[in-house]
């Protein structure tokens, strides 16, 4: 039988295990992707031009045709800050993060899809996990107000956020679902990836169908810009930026299934009402790809089609657009 | 002793069940490091597989 003081000799030795493998979890997870993005804001302060937003402008929006079509050049020219996986709140987060560390965008591009502009952030602590993981540290507290968590969970994330092997844990996750996908593909054909992950997972971020679409179009026409949305505008309107809403470009199954129906129009006329007090220049870019072999999966765009939107995207806002005042103009 | 019932005692000195070593194996209940890297080779395992749950769509490749 374990005597209490080698009991507690022995718990001593278990602390300095975990500790060992809280400083692992940080080595490890040194160049986790929203710190790889963080990273390209801080090497980035020159840019005029900041992309934000969730996958869609990651894989969508290419800096070099941007800046080609819109006749600037690095280091003057455009910074994608897109994060996959990421909602609002992180978007907000990234902009913010940008402006501490000196950057001066005179213009910021926000691409979205679908209800994002509108869709409350309502988490558990089980959603922050991957790219969401920046929620624990970076400025948790102020981001803590831009989403709700259930009190459990609130009380569970303060005693998360500054243990490394909690608050990162979706990252060594990744690597041990990485190792599990490999064994399970043993003996069987190669599923198709991208940068992103499974090409094939992305149509479940999708509606199911039409009629789902429907529900949550109607459910969208009264609810207000989400909390971070509002936000980083109104941040950005402080700061003196122009900003650019964009709707991505999207599939033409997608489009003609949603955008094309009968409720996704007064959705935009909502939104763009809400846009207003921001005078934001407002792109409709859903249909710019009309080929669908310009995308990776049901919602990202290959290289080639990111540099083909890009460069148009750039050349419409052009090399002064940035420096004037920005209209509330129809519909591009 | 069968090396299998060996095994099974080392298994059951390892989790706890058991205050007394299988003859020949050379750690006892006083070595206080051992036991404490072993509880935490456990967490580690622990946190390293708690994730098989969650369902990635996004990840890093």
């Amino acid at each position: 039988m374990l005597t209490k003081r080698q009991l507690a000799l022995a718990a001593a030795v278990l602390l300095a295990s975990l500790l060992a493998m809280n400083l692992a979890v940080i080595y490890l997870t040194r160049y986790s992707l929203p710190r790889r993005v963080t990273r390209h804001a801080r090497e980035s302060q020159p840019a005029a031009v900041l992309a934000l937003g969730n996958s869609l402008v990651a894989a969508g929006f290419d800096e070099t045709a941007f800046d080609t079509g819109a006749s600037l050049s690095p280091p003057h020219g455009a910074a994608n800050l897109g994060l996959g996986a990421s909602s609002p709140v992180e978007q907000l987060l990234l902009f913010r993060y940008a402006l501490a560390r000196g950057m001066r965008p005179r213009l910021v591009v926000y691409g979205f899809y679908d209800f994002q502009l509108t869709a409350p952030n309502q988490f558990a602590t089980g959603d922050l996990i991957g790219n969401r993981a920046m929620l624990y540290y970076v400025e948790p507290f102020f981001a803590r107000r831009f989403y709700t968590l259930s009190f459990h969970d609130a009380l569970q994330f303060r005693a998360m956020y500054a243990v490394p092997m909690l608050a990162d844990r979706g990252a060594i996750w990744a690597k041990v679902e990485i190792l599990r996908r490999a064994i399970a593909e043993q003996g069987m054909p190669p599923q198709r990836i991208n940068r992103m992950g499974r090409a094939a997972d992305f149509s479940l971020l999708e509606s199911d169908n039409p009629e789902d679409f429907r529900r949550e179009s109607e459910a969208s026409m009264n609810l207000p810009l989400a909390a971070p949305v509002n936000e980083l505008f109104r941040e950005a309107q402080d700061a003196g930026v122009t900003i650019a809403v964009v709707e991505m470009p999207m599939r033409r199954a997608h489009r003609q299934l949603f955008y094309d129906t009968g409720w996704w129009p007064p959705y935009v006329t909502h939104v763009r009402s809400l846009l207003a007090p921001y005078h934001v220049i407002y792109f409709d870019a859903s249909n710019w790809i009309q080929d669908d072999s310009l995308f990776d999966d049901p919602l990202h765009l290959s290289p080639r089609g990111a540099a083909q939107f890009s460069r148009r995207l750039g050349s419409l806002l052009g090399p002064g657009t940035a420096d004037l005042p920005a209209p509330s103009g129809p519909l591009l | 002793m069968s090396r299998f019932a060996w095994c099974q005692n080392l298994l059951e000195y390892l989790a706890g069940e058991k205050d007394a070593p299988p003859p020949g194996f050379p750690v006892a209940l006083s070595n206080f490091t051992f036991w404490g890297i072993w509880w935490g080779i456990l967490a580690a395992i622990i946190f390293i597989f708690a994730g098989q749950s969650s369902k990635f769509i996004y990840i890093d490749f």
